[in-house]
């Protein structure tokens, strides 16, 4: 199994995003123990692996949602993981997250949960964030719903505008944390050909967390297969789909006989 | 000798009684701090941050309107509880009841209205805001404002403070009346006490409408500041959401006992 070596330094050429020997436990659970890899800017990049192996964790240490206990994060050249949460609010105006329950708030509507951000990140008046967020709205092709709140919406509406909030500062990266799951398959594919042509019509570096290989086949350049607690694969489609490692093909295969161990 | 496939037990070290109350005396010490913490974000923010428009108001209508009927109820009840217990009692020694009204007056003014009505809005609207805040916990909207450059205190807590401060005062004062006006019809229809006799404020005084309402503002400060501190703890799932809740309730209720003792102990001393 080959993992990419990392360049020692940072931010140089396309690496936009690198985890170093990432450690961190919860109690005295560990649950990453020593994970790296890099990500490349303007690439798709999928992190996969079984439930609780630590991959929405992972990416959290990219915007302060956790610390690690030891290693290094870095964003474009710069070290983030020891950052206090106000020298975080220029790393979030960079780095935005759709998460796994799409997260809008109940007491707002749609079109004032994605004016949120820009009325507090880029200090927009209340006016000029809801036209900017009816924009965005009608990108992710919900422009119609503004008015209506998330619970009068579906799970795959909610997404979208999770998806549209994300974008209102127009973000070099997003981390998506299960977009497709408890979705109906129609829907996930439209939230991949959105995470598809973000990246592609605006440069946009997507870090996918998933377990849905439709999506992991269907639109990833490189994928990174996390497994008790380290990084057991780093590679392309191609890599995954013709690797020799019995665990990677039985997690990719979706078999349920194999070397995997659970838990 | 157990069978070699036994997993051999990890050596437990009990603790000893005095380090597990250094321990319990730590973890109190360090849950004070984070209220007080909380408490004096909460004020910071009161006056430098900024809430969605109408959240506050969207809070009072919660803590307010929908907390009048069950407080009202449960005052009303009290009231007349409270006026039949005493003229019982009070027949016992004397048959006199005519001061029965002005003493049930100074009493619910200054103790049994805003005690008694705090800790019916603890158990109510405390466990709504720590279920609230726990569950846009524990399903990362408060992550989620956090990357929105949005402080959950801000957002969450000030509109929830600042409502609870309005609105505990008002309920408890129109419960209170409530409770005075069922425990006159008591007194009337069970000890033929006529209202112009019962209806007696001779034994309020400036000093038990000040102490009263200093209670009930207290008490709006601290629900919502306990409740949201469960809340904003929460950890897991629907369990984590549960035992927010719980421990809400049990925290405000807690805060108010110890608070009304404060407020209690500092007007005799001042001689209010």
């Amino acid at each position: 199994m080959m993992i990419a070596p990392l360049s020692k330094h940072p931010g140089e050429g396309d690496v936009i995003v690198r985890f170093d020997r990432i450690r961190k436990s919860f109690g005295d659970k560990t649950i990453l123990d020593g994970v790296s890899f890099d990500v490349r800017k303007g690439e798709v990049f999928f992190v996969i692996g079984g439930s609780g192996v630590g991959k929405s964790v992972t990416i959290k240490h990219l915007v302060g949602l956790l610390r690690p206990d030891a290693g290094d994060v870095w964003f474009d050249g710069v070290e983030v993981s020891r950052l206090t949460e106000e020298e975080f609010f220029p790393v979030r105006k960079r780095v935005a997250m759709v998460f796994q329950y799409a997260t809008l708030f109940d007491s707002m509507n749609c079109l004032e949960n994605i004016a949120l951000p820009l009325e507090k990140h880029r200090g927009l008046s209340r006016g000029a964030a809801l036209v900017e967020a009816q924009r965005l709205l009608e990108r992710v092709h919900l422009g119609r719903y503004g008015e209506r709140f998330p619970g009068e919406l579906g799970d795959g509406m909610k997404k979208r505008v999770a998806i549209a909030r994300a974008l209102t500062l127009n973000p070099e990266v997003i981390l998506f944390d299960e977009p497709t799951t408890s979705l109906d398959p129609v829907s996930a594919r439209r939230v991949d050909t959105l995470i598809r042509e973000l990246s592609d019509t605006l440069g946009v570096t997507a870090i996918v967390v998933s377990h849905d290989l439709t999506s992991i086949f269907g639109i990833a350049d490189r994928i990174v297969m996390l497994y008790r607690g380290g990084v057991r694969a780093v590679g392309d489609r191609a890599h995954f789909r013709e690797t020799k490692d019995e665990v990677v093909r039985q997690f990719v295969g979706g078999f349920a006989d194999g070397p995997m161990e659970f838990g | 000798m157990g069978s070699p496939l036994e997993t051999p037990q990890p050596l437990v070290l009990h603790e000893r009684p005095l380090v597990k109350l250094g321990r319990v005396a730590l973890d109190a010490v360090s849950g004070v701090r984070a209220l007080v913490s909380l408490f004096l974000r909460t004020l910071w923010f009161t006056f430098r941050g900024s809430r969605p428009k109408g959240a506050t108001a969207l809070q009072a209508f919660e803590i307010g309107n929908r907390s009048a009927p069950f407080l009202a109820l449960t005052m009303a009840f009290i009231g007349m509880i409270l006026v039949y217990q005493s003229a019982v009692q009070l027949g016992r020694i004397v048959p006199d009841y005519s001061m029965v009204g002005a003493n049930y007056a100074e009493l619910l003014v200054r103790e049994l209205g805003p005690t008694i009505g705090g800790l019916m809005l603890a158990t109510r609207v405390g466990a709504g805001m720590a279920a609230e805040t726990a569950s846009m916990v524990v399903t990362e909207q408060v992550d989620a404002l956090r990357l929105c450059a949005a402080d959950p205190v801000d957002f969450l807590v000030v509109p929830r403070f600042l409502a609870s401060l309005v609105m505990t005062v008002v309920v408890i004062v129109l419960c209170s009346g409530l409770a005075y006006a069922t425990g006159a019809l008591t007194a009337l229809v069970a000890f033929d006490v006529r209202l112009d006799v019962f209806v007696n404020l001779s034994l309020v005084d400036f000093g038990d409408v000040a102490t009263g309402l200093t209670k009930s503002l207290a008490y709006g400060a601290a629900i919502p500041i306990c409740s949201c501190h469960c809340g904003l703890a929460a950890e897991g799932g629907s369990a984590g959401v549960g035992r927010a809740t719980t421990a809400a309730v049990v925290l405000s209720s807690l805060a108010i006992i110890v608070i009304n003792f404060f407020i209690s102990a500092s007007a005799f001393l001042v001689g209010l």
